[in-house]
């Protein structure tokens, strides 16, 4: 494929959509069986309680180690944690992969946009949840 | 009820929401949100944060679509993010001092108020191409797609300025909020840049999953994305994406707004009943 044709843009894109998609969706389709033959039939009752400031469920924690125990654990939770970061995860990766398509069109204006889109939704996604007075 | 009954009901809920989302460019969570929280009594925060999980799903799910087949313009869907990203980081910022009935009130009545626009060009094909010049000359905010019945439309886009400013209140409705978003998005590329319906709903659906993206790390930092909603949401709002943009890309142009005028209308109305009290 020719970077440098206008077309082949639409094409990758289109391809790293695609595929962040199908992988999130592959790990949540996981998750989700593990979650129904392990617990459907037990009441949601004790599982939709909202508890503000605290993680929702027990055993589950939004950390990077509570993510990695529960994977290894095979906790049906973690799995679908990890497909929803995929998940979130497809449209970043499509704002950086532009950069490098806008490069090869050599479009620097469009360069320097793509990259402060990507550095704004950095800052908002990292940053923003350790900010004190952020979010009530 | 049963977790596996919750799991089928909220799928089968998912797909019909992914399925309109991605035709009007909305994302599908003023689908979500009300039936969890008004038919199955889930707490407001757990919706939000699954109606974050729908938009991205439905945005990531159709655009690897509508961007294969050029309909999303890219350049003035990475022009407009510059606005929206923004103004999601401002939403968050202010959100703990403002007060989110007030909010609704406000932007559910401007929605209302836009629909009357949108009525007028209820029978609008396609725009009058307006000149290319200025800033949309520059950032060549223009472009080319193939109608459903082979004619191909170059059209260019007008009031760069107006966009950007339209999209950034959709960023921080997005951030304050967590829904409302798209409609915004939608109006700033209709009303003020003059792009054809489908260029506009399809545009804003590539955008929503960016701007939603930017929220995403403070509901899921607090635990508002709860994996037993988020698994049968995404799953569902996947399907019904991938439905709904080949939907789209058989539809005219004046059945894609006559069914964005419809679905602006009932979020509006969700967003005013909410500040009534009478939604949660």
């Amino acid at each position: 494929m020719n970077l440098k044709d206008p077309e082949s843009m639409n094409v990758v894109i289109g391809k790293v959509l695609r595929y962040g998609v199908l992988l999130s969706g592959a790990i949540v389709v996981l998750g989700t069986v593990i979650l129904v033959v392990s617990n459907g039939a037990s009441e949601t009752a004790g599982f939709l309680t909202y508890n503000a400031g605290a993680v929702p469920h027990d055993g589950i924690d939004v950390s990077l180690a509570g993510l990695l125990r529960g994977l290894a654990a095979f906790s049906a939770f973690s799995w679908i944690e990890l497909g929803v970061i995929v998940l979130i995860a497809t449209p970043v990766s499509r704002v950086l992969i532009s950069i490098f398509l806008f490069a090869a069109e050599k479009d620097r204006i469009y360069v320097l946009i793509t990259a402060v889109v990507l550095a704004l939704l950095l800052f908002s996604i990292f940053v923003t949840p350790s900010i004190p007075g952020f979010q009530a | 009820m049963f977790i596996v009954e919750f799991v089928l009901l909220m799928f089968f809920v998912s797909i019909f929401a992914g399925i309109f989302g991605s035709i009007v460019g909305l994302g599908g969570g003023i689908v979500v949100i009300p039936v969890l929280t008004i038919l199955l009594g889930v707490d407001i925060h757990f919706a939000i944060g699954a109606s974050i999980v729908a938009i991205i799903g439905t945005s990531s799910g159709a655009a690897s679509t509508y961007v294969k087949d050029k309909v999303t313009n890219l350049r003035v869907g990475m022009f407009l993010e510059l606005a929206s990203a923004s103004g999601a980081i401002i939403g968050a910022a202010v959100a703990a001092y403002t007060e989110s009935a007030a909010l609704e009130a406000i932007f559910g009545t401007i929605l209302l108020i836009s629909l009357v626009p949108m009525v007028i060009k209820i029978g609008e094909d396609i725009p009058k191409s307006p000149e290319l010049r200025g800033l949309s000359r520059r950032l060549s905010l223009k472009g080319s797609y193939t109608e459903t019945d082979g004619r191909v439309i170059d059209y260019n886009s007008t009031r760069p300025v107006e966009g950007l400013a339209g999209t950034v209140v959709a960023g921080v409705l997005s951030g304050l909020l967590g829904i409302g978003g798209g409609a915004f998005k939608v109006l700033s590329m209709d009303l003020a840049m003059k792009l054809p319906m489908k260029v506009s709903t399809t545009t804003s659906n590539f955008m929503i999953g960016v701007t939603a993206a930017a929220s995403a790390g403070i509901y899921f930092a607090r635990g508002d994305v709860d994996p037993l909603i988020a698994a049968p949401v995404a799953l569902g709002i996947l399907i019904g994406a991938a439905v709904g943009a080949r939907i789209l890309l058989r539809s005219r142009n004046t059945t894609v707004r006559k069914a964005f005028a419809v679905l602006l209308a009932i979020a509006a109305a969700e967003m005013i009943l909410s500040a009534a009290g009478v939604l949660p």
